[in-house]
């Protein structure tokens, strides 16, 4: 078994995403090939479709204050563009506190997250498990009735977690979506390699960490970046629960606000409707469109730089290589 | 593999911990409200070197409305905090509401659900009415004579109306924005240059809105203009559906706002016959392509951004937004030659005209009753008078002198070549965060927020001019409006929506539909809205001539 | 167990097995043998401790509190404290004047939008996976996840850039080809509007909701594929007979869990776009509830509305497993 473990690290990644096996020359028929192109015409269609939205947005994030064309034209004359709004959001008082404090509640979430879904997803996927039925429905139950603001708030206060960061996690720590995809996955895994190592006198916490996780890498990093997504986007539970107040650290002030990115996007983004006094202007020069538009791409850098690790992942047949072993 | 284990066990202790420590946390937070607010803000009373004074301090909890909300929070060592410790022994802790005012309910509503309401804290008027029927919202009628200063600064009889409830004052409402600071906007230079008059009826009106979208007013050789400029911004009080920026049209009417004021009409203007002649004429505008066609979908940015661009050249705007210097630089940069004049509403057909509907706008802040319950009340009044004294109000409003601003010859704060740090710099506007707090729209306040500047192209221009221009156009003065009783949802979106779909043509506008429309909203409620609303016009006084 | 010899891609119909197996072996057991079977999963009950509890602290407490839908909810008094109402806040909520054509938007929205983003984001995941061109692969990859990061707010102003009467991209087009000077309305039109709201979901959410089918197909067996190409099968029939069924526990899955939250058509969406012209195809259960009930402190109501909306997708889940197992004999429980 370890043997297959070392073996599916050893594949190198192949040309495209099927197991390597799959790339040896073949003769083709006519039916693969209308396959092929029609698989890249709709690669290429995807590509443009998505593409060009996401360029105009990104065009309109270097818009200056004085240009006068649509958004459209924007996008081609990449000479006018001037960096005017991403200064004036680094420039921005809380831009790096509501960082460390997104980092905060992501980091804390994820772990959070991780350690209460593995398990559960695990004891989920254990078929024979007397009970088991009981715990579906325990868990289904929260996912179907959501019961919304109020009396989850309730329960926050209760446990005195108001203003404190855990209170924007906790709560959504697990969830019953991720669970269930990942408990499918684990159902994916061959029995015989979970009874082989039952008959090697391994108890079910050993079999997790010794057979299902290295198994599961994918799945963990698909959920774990769902979880890390899910976590990073929240808005609304910080705006519910937070009070932008100091956090310490041994009486250290480690940062001025706990409130998290988001919020200070949301402020952004709603400030010119609610500000009476419009004559100040937070931005200097920037137009307001492009700060809106910038601000998505600050907020997104952490997680585009953490796809393609994330991707390495998904490129490898590990469990493929896992069976035939 | 028995790292692994340890680890797990180790998460697993934590855990167990973690869940302890939080049900004893829950027991003492049930025991005394007040034990999880204090923890929860634990601004000095866990560190270890302020705890022997922190014992004497009076904590204070602030939820208020920042004045620059994108910018970051109030920083911790901005200097009032000493004052309000050292001189006055209050522990305060400041928290910004988020930007939106439906988040702002939210948040607000749901600390009330859990009896977990700040001490003092900023809420619009909608909310209050609720946390009032709840019990939540302590009454201040006594504490405008224990703190005289402010009282006197602040608040006087129509602000108080405005936050009595049942004979009672819930809340200290202080003036927001200024009454009448918007005004309908030409552009002088697409008349001149088309050699048409300013336009003062609505005919007139209509025929340079036409001009301006067919006959090129900008000479670019391009069809890329428009009359009239818009975007939708409704409430339930004074601005109806189409929403503030068409408020001069539908005043040329007389039927401006969603009420009707007056002694001998006072109802909601829908029911007025002038009302579909407004609707048909808006309608007209919109079918014959002559306002700007995104104006129905357009936000307060969009629209900003429009005419900075030179999409319209007519449109009701607000001073700053118009004339500020940030605000107005753009414009002057895409167009040296262009020019807005502010003009009176237009005449309509019977001689009707307004700009709109003139209340005055204010910021409440309440009290919780949860506050006057520990004791707190002196302690509040305390901190509040302090605000507007001198010291306070300079604090709050500009920051420390010398560091965010400098007095100039006038004795007037300004930013001088303090740079970044000064109180409109990029790093020192935190400091003016609480400046909602204490501002009262005195004259220092208008000569420093709006100066008079010289802009690129030679022009001179001043927001506080622009102002005043704008205060002495053509108001239907409508004190009192923003007390009324607000429609269920369903009658407001019956309202909404029905007008909205006979402007795009989503039912027909004829007298028959209307009619059916004007029936089935009294069906749903509208009726009792509007009965409601005449009785509370005539309990508290609020109808004119 | 011994059937297990079966490749990957029919784990699930092994899993299945070996859990029919397990049933048939439960009734011939007696109770001392099912203590046995306790016994022997003592470990798994131990992993399931921290879970369980943080269910019930985390979710069925609030669960608990959410008897404030049978009662007139005062904050003073507390949830236990207010008085009961019965059934109250319910009333309030179908005697809604829009009760039914709430319904119908809540269910053409969710409808629509299973119908249209989930094959869709199969159909993805399928040529990334299939595609033959790494850099194309890679490109389509990495960006098709991109737009789940806009938030709806910025995606109004992309639509805006696209649609918009006056100078919208797509009314340019229209303009110029119709020779008019008049665009489309599509944002303020009863008729486009829900293909918007449709589209710019798919949009949005396709690549997103793409990566975890991208995850599933990295478990197939490649010996699979080439037992089919020896067999002479072409890609069609590849993908057709291989890759689809090896997925399908995935995609049953995300199906059956997707119609237990039917009820949410997507507020944060609908509450961005909608406008007074169009809230008679647009105004959807939740954005109902946040203006009727959350911004007026009537939280009874709005949890009513919740509970309403839960008993609904809890029978659409047991239903669609049910249906799901007859049928395809996968299911998530």
């Amino acid at each position: 078994m370890a043997e297959a473990v070392a073996k599916a690290k050893k594949q190198k990644a192949p040309r495209n995403l099927k197991p390597e096996s799959m790339n040896k020359k073949v003769k083709l028929t006519a039916a693969d090939h209308v396959f092929n192109i029609c698989v890249n015409i709709f690669m290429i269609l995807t590509l443009i479709v998505i593409f060009i939205p996401l360029w105009s947005t990104f065009a309109l994030s270097f818009r200056s204050n004085t240009y006068l064309h649509s958004q459209f034209r924007g996008m081609f004359e990449v000479w006018t563009w001037v960096p005017d709004a991403y200064k004036a959001l680094l420039g921005n008082a809380g831009f790096i506190d509501a960082f460390i404090s997104s980092f905060m509640i992501l980091i804390g979430g994820v772990v959070c997250a991780l350690i209460l879904t593995i398990p559960m997803a695990y004891v989920l996927s254990v078929h024979t498990l007397p009970g088991r039925k009981w715990i579906n429905i325990l868990i289904m139950i929260p996912y179907v009735f959501n019961v919304g603001m109020i009396p989850a708030y309730l329960l926050v206060k209760g446990i005195g977690l108001i203003g404190h960061i855990p209170a924007v996690f906790l709560p959504g720590a697990i969830s019953t979506y991720n669970c269930i995809i990942m408990k499918q996955f684990f159902e994916g895994i061959p029995n015989d390699l979970k009874e082989s190592a039952r008959i090697d006198g391994c108890n079910e916490i050993q079999i997790l960490f010794k057979i299902m996780l290295p198994l599961s890498k994918a799945i963990i990093m698909t959920v774990g970046l769902f979880y890390a997504v899910s976590f990073w986007n929240d808005f609304f539970h910080a705006m519910l629960y937070l009070s932008g107040t100091p956090v310490k650290i041994f009486g250290w002030n480690m940062i001025d606000s706990n409130y998290p990115l988001p919020i200070l996007l949301r402020n952004i983004l709603m400030a010119s409707g609610m500000n009476e006094y419009v004559e100040v202007n937070a931005f200097g020069n920037a137009p307001v469109q492009a700060i809106k538009a910038a601000s998505v791409f600050m907020s997104a850098i952490p997680m585009i730089i953490a796809y393609p690790f994330i991707q390495k992942y998904f490129t490898k047949g590990t469990l493929a290589g896992a069976v035939k072993g | 593999m028995k790292k692994l284990l340890t680890a797990l066990f180790v998460v697993l202790a934590c855990v167990t911990l973690f869940f302890g420590c939080k049900k004893d946390n829950a027991s003492s937070s049930t025991a005394a409200p007040a034990a999880s607010t204090a923890a929860a803000s634990s601004s000095s009373s866990s560190s270890a070197s302020s705890s022997s004074k922190s014992a004497k301090l009076t904590p204070i909890s602030v939820l208020y409305g920042a004045s620059v909300t994108e910018a970051g929070a109030l920083p911790s060592d901005w200097p009032g905090y000493d004052v309000l410790k050292n001189e006055l022994g209050l522990d305060v802790t400041f928290t910004a509401l988020p930007s939106s005012a439906n988040d702002q309910a939210q948040r607000i509503q749901a600390m009330g659900a859990a009896d977990n309401l700040p001490d003092i804290f900023q809420v619009d008027r909608n909310v209050l009415t609720n946390l009032v029927r709840q019990g939540l919202v302590a009454e201040v009628d006594d504490m405008y004579a224990m703190m005289p200063h402010r009282t006197e600064m602040l608040y006087d009889e129509n602000s108080i109306a405005h936050t009595t409830i049942n004979g009672h004052s819930y809340g200290l409402a202080s003036p927001g924005s200024i009454a009448g600071n918007e005004g309908l906007l030409i552009r002088k230079d697409w008349l001149d240059n088309l050699g048409l008059d300013v336009p003062t009826t609505l005919d007139e009106l209509y025929d340079v809105m036409v001009a301006f979208t067919k006959d090129d007013p900008d000479g670019n050789g391009r069809n890329d203009t428009y009359g009239y400029g818009a975007y939708i911004e409704t409430n339930t009080s004074d601005k109806g559906y189409p929403g503030s920026r068409l408020l001069p049209i539908l005043g040329a009417f007389g039927v401006e706002g969603i009420w009707d004021m007056t002694e001998e009409n006072a109802g909601l203007n829908i029911y007025k016959p002038e009302f579909y002649d407004a609707i048909a004429f808006i309608k007209k505008m919109h079918d014959e392509g002559i306002i700007d066609p995104n104006w129905l979908s357009y936000g307060k940015d969009d629209f900003r951004a429009a005419w900075k661009q030179g999409r319209f050249g007519i449109m009701k705007e607000q001073n700053a937004a118009y004339a500020s210097e940030s605000n107005y630089a753009p414009f002057d940069k895409n167009f040296p030659d262009g020019e807005w004049i502010i003009i009176d509403a237009p005449i309509g057909p019977n001689g009707d005209q307004s700009i709109g509907p003139w209340d005055m706008s204010y910021r409440i802040y309440a009290i919780s009753q949860n506050a006057v319950d520990e004791g707190k009340t002196e302690a509040i009044t305390k901190f509040l008078e302090w605000m507007s004294s001198d010291e306070g109000y300079m604090l709050a409003g500009f920051g420390e002198e010398g560091v965010n601003y400098v007095l100039d010859e006038n004795g007037l704060p300004v930013a001088g070549d303090l740079g970044d740090m000064s109180y409109t710099g990029s790093k020192g506007q935190v400091y003016t965060q609480l400046r909602n707090m204490v501002f009262y729209n005195g004259d220092m306040e208008l000569a420093s927020r709006y100066p008079t500047y010289t802009t690129e192209s030679g022009k001179e221009m001043s927001a506080l001019k622009a102002l005043r221009e704008m205060q002495a156009l053509t108001w239907t003065p409508q004190v009192g409006v923003s007390t009324l009783p607000t429609p269920s949802a369903d009658v407001q979106r019956y309202y909404e929506q029905s007008l909205a779909e006979f402007i795009t043509g989503g039912r027909a506008l004829t007298p028959e539909n209307w009619q059916a429309f004007i029936d089935q909203f009294n069906r749903i409620g509208g009726k009792a809205w509007n009965d409601q609303g005449v009785q509370w016009m005539k309990d508290n006084n609020l109808l004119t001539k | 167990m011994k059937k297990t010899s079966q490749p990957v891609v029919t784990t699930t119909k092994s899993g299945l097995a070996v859990s029919q197996e397990a049933a048939a072996v439960y009734k011939a057991r007696n109770k001392a043998k099912l203590g046995a079977e306790i016994k022997r999963h003592a470990g798994v009950y131990l992993l399931a401790i921290i879970p369980v509890a943080y269910y019930i602290v985390f979710k069925y407490v609030p669960i608990w509190n959410a008897q404030i839908a049978f009662k007139d909810f005062m904050a003073r008094q507390g949830v236990l404290g207010s008085a009961w109402v019965g059934l109250a806040n319910f009333k309030e909520f179908f005697n809604s004047f829009y009760f039914w054509s709430l319904i119908r938007n809540t269910v053409m929205y969710s409808v629509g939008k299973l119908l249209l983003s989930l094959p869709l984001s199969i159909i993805l995941a399928i040529a990334i996976y299939e595609c033959t061109r790494p850099i194309l692969r890679k490109i389509v990859q990495t960006l098709a996840y991109l737009p789940h990061f806009l938030s709806w707010v910025i995606m109004y102003g992309i639509l805006l850039a696209l649609l918009a009467p006056g100078d919208g991209v797509v009314n340019d087009v229209i303009k110029a080809i119709r020779g008019t000077n008049v665009g489309f309305d599509f944002l303020t039109s009863t008729k486009a509007f829900p293909w918007v709201v449709l589209f710019s979901d798919a949009w949005k959410e396709m690549g997103w909701s793409a990566i975890i089918f991208i995850a599933a197909l990295m478990g197939i067996d490649g010996s699979l594929f080439e037992a089919a190409m020896v067999e002479g099968a072409n890609s069609w029939q590849r993908v057709w007979y291989i890759t689809l069924p090896a997925i399908r526990p995935v995609i049953v899955t995300v199906l059956i869990l997707k119609l237990g939250t039917i009820l949410d058509a997507g507020f944060n969406q609908i509450f961005m776009l909608y406008s007074a012209p169009v809230y008679s195809v647009a105004d959807i259960i939740d954005t109902w509830v946040y203006r009727s009930g959350l911004l007026e402190f009537k939280f009874g109501l709005a949890t009513a509305v919740g509970l309403f909306k839960g008993v609904f997708g809890m029978l659409l889940v047991f239903l669609s497993n049910f249906i799901s197992k007859k049928v395809s004999e996968t299911g998530i429980f």
